[in-house]
């Protein structure tokens, strides 16, 4: 409240102060002090008030202003810090776009050498079929022949038996004595014999 | 049995025989032992057993050959198996036949048929294998019944063969 206000307030409650009851008794407001009292307490309210305007005055002020320069600071690094905050954001949703293009990347990449594989083991796998049938064929093959030789060979040893006693039957005496007078001619005759 | 042991022995039955005089006899019943000892396990068994004495083993020879060969073949036979020589016997008179035949400046001829021959053929055959080899020959027959039938004849490295036994084979490998 400025000077002149405080004096208006004090002269419009002057008036009360001349009041006079029903008895003719002048009493004291039970608010406002007298003039006695209430001039000079002015004046030094005044003076209060003067010194403290021009001595705290800059001081408060000053507060104040390094107040508002601590708010505003304040309010300077909280849009800083918001403004990394949001940087770091970005940053970490282009590192998580990132992480994701690596993972999809990854994926296509194993997606590709498991289907490689895939690939590569059906390839072999179809070899080693190709492979194990042709083997198993050459081996069938060579069991036919086998048995075909063996075949052969039981056939010869059972017809030589055979042979050897039909012959042996056949051979008689006179049998016996022709083929020796043919020997006997013929090498007498030098021809028809084997050496 | 070294050659020259085989050999020394062939040559003193060569001997004994000729100064018996009767080296044609000897000489071909000791080739027809040799041959009969060849195709015989149970003989050479016998004749070769170590566990049998020496005495057993001539005395088996002598009752084997008795009326069937002349004492001197005997008596040959039983003094190399005596001396245990009996698995060297067949080498033994091969070379005394060989020697025999050398003597007589005849060469060696071997036959071989699965039936006995007659003298006849004997004369025949030694005849027809002296006209085909230009040679005079020393004729050995030995029935050998595998064989089966026909004849073959070795005449030093000469081998005439016509017997059942090789055309069998032949067709075998044929076969």
């Amino acid at each position: 409240m400025t000077f002149a206000g405080s004096t208006l307030l004090a002269a419009g409650r002057a008036l009360p102060m001349l009041e006079t009851d029903d008895k003719g008794y002048i009493t004291s407001d039970p608010i406002f002090a007298p003039w006695g009292e209430f001039i000079p307490a002015a004046l030094a309210s005044l003076i209060v008030f003067l010194l403290l305007y021009k001595y705290a005055g800059p001081i408060i002020k000053k507060s104040f202003r390094d107040r508002t320069a601590g708010i505003q600071k304040q309010l300077d690094d909280s849009a800083a810090a918001k403004v990394a905050a949001e940087a770091e954001a970005t940053r970490i949703r282009e590192a998580k776009g990132d992480i994701d293009a690596e993972r999809a990347r990854l994926y296509a990449e194993a997606d590709a050498q498991a289907e490689a594989l895939l690939a590569d083991g059906r390839a072999r796998l179809e070899t080693e079929m190709a492979e194990l049938e042709a083997r198993a064929e050459a081996d069938i093959s060579a069991a036919a022949g086998r048995s075909t030789d063996e075949l052969r060979l039981e056939i010869a040893k059972y017809s030589g038996a055979a042979v050897d006693r039909i012959v042996a039957g056949t051979l008689d005496d006179a049998a016996q004595q022709e083929l020796i007078e043919g020997f006997i001619a013929r090498v007498g005759a030098g021809t028809g014999v084997a050496s | 049995m070294s050659d020259a042991l085989i050999e020394g022995y062939a040559r003193a039955l060569f001997e004994v025989a000729r100064a018996e005089g009767t080296l044609d006899e000897v000489e071909d019943e000791l080739f027809r032992f040799a041959r009969s000892y060849e195709s015989s396990d149970a003989l050479r068994a016998a004749l070769t057993d170590e566990h049998v004495p020496a005495d057993k083993r001539q005395a088996i020879v002598e009752d084997l050959l008795d009326g069937k060969a002349t004492p001197t073949s005997v008596q040959l036979i039983s003094m190399v198996v005596g001396s245990g020589r009996s698995r060297d016997l067949p080498a033994i008179i091969d070379s005394l036949v060989q020697r025999a035949s050398s003597a007589k400046q005849l060469d060696l001829a071997e036959v071989r048929t699965a039936v006995p021959l007659t003298d006849d053929q004997q004369a025949r055959l030694k005849a027809a294998l002296e006209n085909a080899t230009g040679k005079s020959l020393n004729l050995k027959t030995i029935v050998d019944p595998s064989v089966v039938g026909g004849v073959v004849a070795t005449i030093g490295d000469v081998v005439i063969d016509d017997t059942v036994r090789t055309r069998i084979d032949q067709l075998k490998s044929r076969l």
